[in-house]
């Protein structure tokens, strides 16, 4: 027998109804080591096959838990082994193919995303990891569903800066090909440091070599039921404010437990994880930014932002892990710029500067995400973030990634829409310093020590 | 308001004889008017499911209602409250939802 106060029934009905609260992604990974072959269209065959085989459920069973518990599943995504594992060509026509592959099967089941054309390259290329970051422009032009991801650096390997000088010609030429749609091609393009294997969240969902043959992964969300507890609590010092949001965490993880242990049940596939992220969506009320503003900034990027969001992401894990135990994926708050409506109205009014939002990627998930820069940013610009964002993973041990969009004909102060999710934001401005004979040098920065870490 | 109210877990009993009985929590919440509780009630009543449990307050005109609603699954579904309760929530302009019990007990209990 368990007793349930009317109060908390109806503070879970309120966090649903009014404050946003919802199930951001029940994520399927899928392996395809077994579908390899040396010809191409069996491949293609039978990757469309296995994907549509265990995920046509998906939708259906996601929308019967989705009825039952009456909280929202936002998002039913597939994530597959790196296709560069799966495909045994050094020619990139057959990687385009595979990816046309996927996005047939994505469509075939009505998934919105099918994340893993992907490579990891953080040591070095393979013939066929070079094949697909060549393929990655017409892959991700050609199709709709699809998301790639390069992993191009580690704490154990260090950055390979060929991979990221690479990255940054495959942004551009992505932009370019997209320019109708605002260069959306570019939002669906994860370079990482230390990928994760089992991230629900798209763009850089993917299946690791570690994971099982069919697995459920969870992505939580609620950045609106943690805004509304720190507002309603202006006074209280940090030490009660990281309690508040530690409760607070507690309850919408174990939602996301509930969804993972049902989905997983109902579709034969292993329990993966519940990723312990507070990601924003472009409505209202859906911001982190917001919640770090709550705490008392005018604006995000005011001084004192990377310390609250930093008190917000440990918060938020501390609570989480009590949750579930299992945890993975990011698992921490994202700040993309374009995809959280308070992080767009800093920029807009410049409150908020790429140098900061570098700054409070050192404490919290992801990094530089979902940032419009110009079209006419060049190359070495491009790959010199990246590196920065890679720097800031490898040093700390911790998952980073960047999310650039060189929005293609547009300047500094112009809008881009990106439509749905992805939100809309201002294109913010890139130091304009050169960095050519930086990036040029090529080859790989060490990894770093793992003591004397200061 | 402080009240308590109990939940029986409902997979405690599984003789595969007995039809499986699930719990659902409605809670209905908006202006307050004359006869929302029996509107609500009776839509339960014609789903033949059984109000197990039942508390409501009216606070500075707000209306608000809990029920511990339980309907074995062969003489009705989930779908089909919800579905009659959208209907009567349309009428009677109130919020009704209806949830698995289990969501609160997850979120509210380690």
């Amino acid at each position: 027998m368990v007793f349930i106060t009317a109060e908390e029934i109806l503070e879970t009905v309120r966090m649903i109804q009014a404050e946003n609260l919802d199930v951001r992604a029940v994520t399927m990974g899928i392996s395809l080591h077994d579908c390899s072959s040396r010809n191409v269209d069996d491949l293609c065959r039978r990757v469309f096959k296995k994907v549509v085989a265990h995920g046509k459920r998906l939708v259906p069973v996601a929308k019967e838990i989705q009825d039952k518990y009456g909280v929202p599943i936002v998002n039913r995504r597939i994530s597959v082994t790196p296709i560069s594992d799966v495909v045994a060509s050094d020619d990139p026509a057959a990687y385009v193919k595979v990816a046309q592959a996927l996005d047939a099967a994505a469509q075939e089941i009505e998934v919105d995303f099918i994340g893993g054309f992907s490579a990891m390259v953080q040591k070095g290329f393979t013939k066929g990891d070079c094949a697909l970051i060549e393929a990655i422009p017409e892959a991700i032009a050609g199709t709709e569903r699809v998301c790639s991801s390069v992993n191009v650096a580690s704490t154990r390997a260090g950055i390979n800066m060929d991979a990221v000088v690479k990255m940054a010609g495959v942004l551009r030429e992505v932009a370019k090909r997209t320019a109708k749609q605002d260069a959306i091609g570019a939002a669906k393009i994860v370079t990482f440091c230390n990928v994760p294997e089992d991230n629900p969240f798209m763009a850089g969902a993917l299946h690791g070599s570690g994971e099982p043959e069919v697995s459920i992964n969870v992505a939580i969300s609620g950045p609106g039921v943690i805004r509304n507890v720190v507002a309603s609590h202006p006074d209280i010092s940090f030490t009660d404010l990281a309690d508040l949001i530690k409760r607070t965490t507690f309850k919408i993880t174990r939602i996301g437990e509930l969804v993972a242990r049902e989905a997983s049940e109902m579709l034969g596939a292993q329990m993966g994880i519940i990723d312990l992220s507070l990601a924003p969506s472009p409505k209202v009320g859906d911001s982190i930014a917001e919640i770090l503003e709550s705490m008392g900034l005018e604006r995000v990027g005011a001084p004192g932002s990377t310390a609250a969001l930093a008190l917000l992401n440990d918060a938020v894990k501390k609570g989480g892990t009590m949750a579930t135990s299992s945890t993975g994926g990011l698992s921490g708050a994202f700040i993309p710029v374009s995809e959280d409506a308070g992080m767009v109205r800093a920029a807009a009014e410049g409150a908020l500067t790429i140098e900061k939002l570098e700054a409070m990627t050192s404490v919290c998930s992801l990094g530089l995400d979902m940032i419009v820069v110009p079209g006419d940013t060049s190359a070495a610009a491009l790959a010199g973030m990246m590196a920065d964002v890679m720097a800031i993973g490898m040093i700390n041990s911790k998952t980073t990634g960047a999310r650039l969009i060189p929005a293609y004909g547009k300047k500094v102060g112009d809008w881009v829409t990106l439509g749905g999710l992805f939100g809309e934001s201002p294109v913010m401005a890139v130091n304009a310093a050169g960095n050519e004979a930086f990036v040029a040098r090529g080859g790989r920065i060490p990894a770093p020590l793992q003591s004397l870490t200061n | 308001m402080v009240y308590y109210v109990a939940i029986f877990s409902v997979s405690v009993y599984r003789d595969p004889g007995v039809p499986m009985r699930t719990t659902v929590i409605v809670t209905a919440l908006g202006p307050d008017r004359h006869g929302l509780l029996a509107a609500v009630a009776t839509t339960i009543a014609e789903q033949d499911a059984n109000i197990d449990d039942v508390s409501q307050t009216v606070s500075n005109g707000m209306f608000t209602m809990i029920m511990f609603v339980s309907f074995d699954e062969t003489e009705t579904s989930m779908a089909e409250l919800q579905n009659a309760l959208g209907g009567t929530g349309e009428t009677t302009g109130l919020q009704i939802h209806v949830q698995h019990e289990n969501i609160f007990r997850f979120m509210h209990r380690i």
